[in-house]
């Protein structure tokens, strides 16, 4: 066998291996003109190599933006350096559909693409390759995964029945307030309060009774509440309310618009009406105050006063109360 | 020149079409139950494929032929050419695995990773010829995508999720395959999209008549 056809051979299937493999191929020259199109392209988009023989890749497709893929390759025989885009940057370059239409998530194809410079015998870059690479199972995982990681981190925040936040990030945000506080000397306040014989209610009038009037005293709470304010469920009913860059006679403010608002509800429970009563304890930050813990139990210690002192009441903290 | 076509298509299949679809998978089916015969040295039953246009929501029950399989493993490949395209979907009934390892000679524990060689393998026979034979009969190519393992011993209306809601029907060819004297049971799916139909009834029309 002649070294020639030896060559022609070796050509033959080295063109095989072009066409077959299963990434996009295109060669675009200086005008941006379609020069090689492996079956890959002409699959997924319909048109055969003949069809877009040395048109303007933009004329056929022009969903490509322009100046954002001239840029690209400009640098590319500039520079004969190449170049790479990602589907994070811009989903696809050629608007394909899925390679899995039914099974797969995702309507069209993810693609990253490498833009490859091609340089002639005389050293010139005259023609650049793009290589198109279908990227759609791990974008699609990526996109996926990020969502159930925002969806679980929701749920790990959340108190299911107020949808407030739960115990643990609500003392996660009152030792950051708490923190912040030691530093800065700017004062914040903490309120605490529960629910006035909530037993009573859970007694009389059973558990779901029970849960609708938590819910609704979170409700109320959400509504009276400021924006920057951070409340959460503390436990069974008891709730903790952070103001921040607040004193205690403001947060007092707060917390007796709150009393008396919740005072005024009446709750229809299937055949029950109910009405009930929730007291608050207040505490200023100090410096005397060493933990969150101390903080919390300040509040708790004010909110027993109001207790004891006829409930349905509002209590700023005071060292006499120790 | 819109590459993705939206247009109104039509989906409709005369008895003629389906007799022409049936008759060109079964004969790429019995190319590819053929390769699966020597590699196992078995004897291959396959009933005449099945030939229905259906919702896609209706996937699952078109994997019916796997009727009692409380648990299923899928490979699923995407083929597209000529302006068809689709997915070859095979299923495998979990109670198969342990007469497929020991006909293809893999010895000891049958783990989940064996197993999920034993479905990629046959998963390449059998989509391979099968996708073959269709376009040599139809006289096209087909890029073939990578395999996907939809998922392993799932429920089955948990391996083919449907989300996506840009086809409404599909040509679903079904082909059910049991192997003599063993307790092997496995389901090839052949879904074409909407929009390949017209394409796909375009080419068959030079075979009919």
């Amino acid at each position: 066998m002649s070294e020639k056809t030896q060559d022609l051979k070796e050509f033959h299937w080295l063109m095989d291996l072009l066409q077959t493999i299963d990434v996009g191929l295109v060669v675009l020259d200086r005008e941006y003109k379609i020069q090689v199109w492996n079956s890959f392209m002409e699959n997924h988009s319909g048109l055969f190599p003949n069809e877009v023989q040395d048109q303007i890749v933009f004329d056929v497709f022009p969903e490509i933006p322009i100046e954002w893929l001239k840029n690209k390759s400009e640098s590319v025989f500039l520079l004969k350096n190449r170049t790479f885009t990602t589907w994070e940057q811009r989903p696809y370059i050629f608007r394909f559909k899925n390679y899995r239409p039914i099974t797969g998530m995702a309507e069209h194809m993810y693609q990253n693409s490498s833009f490859i410079p091609l340089e002639s015998a005389a050293g010139h870059v005259d023609h650049i390759c793009l290589i198109i690479y279908d990227v759609t199972d791990t974008a699609v995982g990526k996109l996926e995964l990020e969502s159930a990681n925002q969806e679980l981190a929701h749920l790990s925040r959340t108190d299911r029945l107020t949808q407030l936040n739960n115990r643990g990030h609500w003392e996660e945000l009152l030792i950051q307030e708490y923190k912040r506080c030691r530093r800065t000397n700017v004062i914040s306040s903490l309120i605490m309060f529960d629910i006035d014989h909530f037993k009573l209610v859970n007694d009389n009038y059973g558990h779901q009774a029970g849960d609708q009037v938590i819910r609704i005293t979170a409700d109320t709470l959400k509504e009276c509440i400021r924006e920057t304010d951070i409340a959460g469920r503390y436990g069974g009913e008891e709730f903790g309310i952070v103001l921040v860059n607040t004193d205690a006679e403001q947060a007092k403010l707060l917390a007796d618009r709150l009393r008396t608002k919740i005072e005024s509800l009446i709750i229809e429970s299937g055949e029950h009406t109910i009405k009930y009563k929730i007291s608050l304890g207040i505490s200023e930050f100090d410096d005397s105050i060493l933990t969150h813990s101390d903080w919390i139990e300040q509040s708790d210690q004010a909110l027993y006063f109001s207790k004891e002192n006829g409930r349905n009441k509002a209590t700023i903290y005071a060292d006499k109360m120790k | 020149m819109s590459k993705v076509q939206t247009e109104q298509i039509d989906v409709t299949l005369t008895e003629d079409q389906r007799d022409c679809y049936q008759e060109i998978v079964n004969v790429a089916m019995g190319q590819a139950a053929d390769l699966l015969a020597r590699l196992l040295n078995v004897f291959v039953i396959m009933p005449i494929p099945n030939v229905n246009l259906i919702e896609v929501s209706e996937l699952n029950m078109a994997l019916e032929s796997l009727e009692g399989t409380d648990s299923a493993s899928a490979v699923c490949q995407g083929f597209i050419g000529a302006g068809i395209a689709g997915e070859a979907l095979l299923v495998f009934n979990d109670a198969s695995f342990s007469d497929i390892a020991r006909l293809m000679n893999y010895q000891g524990e049958l783990t989940s990773n064996i197993e999920l060689e034993l479905i990629m393998d046959i998963a390449s026979i059998l989509n391979g010829a099968c996708l073959n034979g269709i376009a040599q009969q139809l006289d096209v190519q087909f890029s073939q995508g990578h395999p996907v393992v939809l998922g392993q011993h799932c429920n089955l209306t948990d391996l083919v999720k449907t989300k996506n809601r840009t086809w409404k029907k599909t040509l679903a060819i079904e082909i059910n395959f049991t192997i003599e004297h063993h307790n092997v049971n496995c389901d090839l799916l052949l879904l074409f999209t909407e929009d390949s139909i017209a394409n796909l009834n375009t080419r068959i029309s030079f075979l009919i008549d």
